[in-house]
């Protein structure tokens, strides 16, 4: 019953605020821009050069939304994460995307390495340490056809008609590859993707190594807080920004 | 909706508590990485913790139509799974004596035959526990992933684990905490009823090895099944917290209830050994009309009669306890 409450002041507040901006005349807030940087350090520079590659780049901070409860039974979230700082630059052919977010809890572990043998033939089994945690991860999304079509797919994982390509990446599990046609659809390609992380002074730095995507094609970012049990649509969200 | 279903129904006045299904189960199914923890069957001491720890009393499952929110057990709730130092035992010749790490604190049957007290009398029973297979699965319906799915053809309820995510959510739904993640692989897995043994005629490993013959398989649509009769004809085997809406699959005998010591010519319901509220918590009010069937049956072999339903509870052999019909569960191609 509160969910629904939740949901029915949350589309009021949506409506009454786009109806505002219709007046004042402003750009529609799911067309920001994003300012790439043409950087002359190579993309392995940009990837693993640490942050001395990136100090010449312009932050943007983009605004984050959490998103409401999918589900009856979701504890309630409240937004620990309220934006994240975005830098974009190409190099080398590809287009390499950083972001940074304030985050108290480092919600990652190094996962023990199992062995190539079959466990059966092993006396000692790699054994689940814990089975209540959830880690830190973010993405980026970008139509899986950039630059064919000037709608921008759904928000919510795409549509059947805009397919999105998601760059993954988890403090614990690395980084992966996956595609989804609209919510529910999401699967992994198997493929990964380089990628860099580093965690310090209570703050993520996460680089993503993407295709060169063409300048107006859409993104949008996504961050999950394994200490408020994120993980699935329950995460942090920014709406879609437009490459310049 | 299931074309068939397949069931078992577990008769609770003949367990041991031998964990002899638990450990057929273990070596066929989880010795793997990740799921030194899990035991997909295990059986516990009632009243009691159980495993997980308080599972019955966490959440999960149906009311009014909607999920009901849980909490996820931890591994505290599950007993870590723990080695022995046999190495520095035995071949470091370090003197202390042999040793679980890290210190086991919880387990499948942890405060094994503690029980109850009920007016000065110590009771206490065994309750085998697998995956319900239910009719209306909770952990179905919280997959935002529509990794789980109920078979078609048979009814068993399983996990697609290249769609699954681990994200949990089925473990939280399901109101018997029947559901495992196994954090190596980075999915959730369960009791699969043993299809791959059923689908070659071969009976459920857990029912297979039960030394105490307490277990019977078979579909609940097809009348020459135990399960059916036992169910369904007799009504003398009920679903674990018919209240929680899952609609489960297993069904139990619930223990006969026998009349406290040097009262053996009152009857079960007379003076219960086992309190019945708690039988009621169990197994819902239906479990009154159950004992006062399985009273007059009993009753009626007493008296030198015939009980076709204790017969079959006697379950002398494989062809009377299992009816493993892969003819019949066949999908048609």
């Amino acid at each position: 019953m509160r969910i629904r409450q939740l949901l029915i002041i949350a589309s009021a507040v949506l409506l009454l605020s786009s109806m505002i901006w219709a007046q004042a005349g402003a750009k529609p807030v799911a067309e920001q821009s994003l300012s790439v940087a043409a950087s002359s350090a190579s993309a392995d520079n940009l990837l693993n050069g640490g942050p001395a590659a990136w100090n010449q780049i312009a932050v943007k901070r983009v605004a984050l939304n959490r998103t409401p409860p999918l589900y009856d039974t979701d504890e309630p979230a409240t937004l620990e994460i309220p934006s994240v700082d975005v830098r974009t630059a190409r190099a080398s052919g590809r287009l390499l995307v950083q972001l940074s977010w304030r985050d108290p809890t480092h919600d990652a572990i190094t996962l023990a390495e199992v062995p190539n043998t079959p466990p059966e033939t092993r006396f000692r089994k790699v054994q689940t340490e814990a089975d209540d945690r959830f880690f830190d991860a973010a993405a980026v999304m970008f139509p899986a056809k950039p630059g064919s079509d000037a709608i921008a797919p759904s928000l919510q994982m795409g549509d059947a008609e805009h397919p999105v390509e998601i760059y993954y990446w988890n403090a614990t599990r690395g980084a992966m590859v996956m595609q989804a046609q609209g919510r529910g659809t999401t699967r992994r390609t198997g493929q990964s993707f380089p990628a860099n992380s580093t965690y310090q002074n209570g703050q993520w730095n996460v680089i993503f190594e993407l295709p060169d995507l063409p300048s107006g094609t859409t993104v949008a970012f996504a961050v999950w807080n394994g200490s408020q049990k994120d993980r699935d649509g329950r995460k942090y969200f920014s709406v879609w920004q437009v490459l310049e | 909706m299931s074309k068939h279903q397949y069931a078992m129904v577990m008769d609770l006045n003949k367990c041991l508590g031998c964990q002899t299904c638990t450990i057929a189960c273990k070596k066929l199914w989880t010795d793997r990485d990740g799921t030194g923890y899990m035991y997909w069957n295990n059986v516990e001491t009632r009243p009691g913790l159980g495993y997980p720890r308080q599972w019955d009393r966490i959440g999960g499952g149906w009311k009014d139509g909607a999920l009901q929110p849980s909490p996820l057990p931890t591994m505290d709730d599950y007993g870590h799974a723990w080695e022995y130092n046999y190495e520095q035992r035995l071949y470091e010749g370090k003197k202390q004596p042999v040793m679980p790490s890290p210190e086991p604190k919880s387990g499948v049957n942890w405060d094994e035959d503690v029980g109850g007290m009920h007016e000065d009398e110590n009771y206490f029973f065994y309750l085998p526990r697998i995956c319900n297979h239910c009719t209306h699965p909770a952990c179905l319906e919280a997959c935002p992933r529509k990794a789980i799915y109920k078979r078609e053809e048979d009814g068993i309820v399983v996990i697609d684990q290249d769609r699954c995510q681990g994200y949990r959510y089925c473990i939280k739904a399901c109101p018997y905490k029947k559901i495992y993640f196994n954090e190596v692989t980075g999915k959730s897995e369960k009791c699969i009823f043993c299809y791959p043994r059923l689908e070659k005629g071969q009976v459920n490993a857990c029912a297979a090895q039960c030394p105490g013959r307490l277990r019977f398989v078979g579909l609940l649509d097809d009348p020459e099944s135990p399960v059916h009769k036992l169910v369904l004809v007799h009504k003398i085997a009920l679903p674990l917290f018919p209240e929680r809406g899952t609609q489960p699959n297993v069904f139990y005998v619930p223990p006969f209830n026998p009349p406290k010591r040097e009262n053996y010519v009152k009857s079960i319901q007379e003076d219960p050994r086992i309190p019945l509220d708690y039988l009621i918590y169990l197994f819902g009010p239906e479990v009154q009309d159950v004992i006062v069937r399985l009273e007059s049956e009993l009753k009626k072999t007493q008296e030198g009669g015939r009980s076709e339903a204790l017969q079959l509870l006697i379950g002398r052999d494989a062809e009377t306890r299992f009816h493993v019909r892969p003819q019949f569960v066949q999908i048609q191609l």
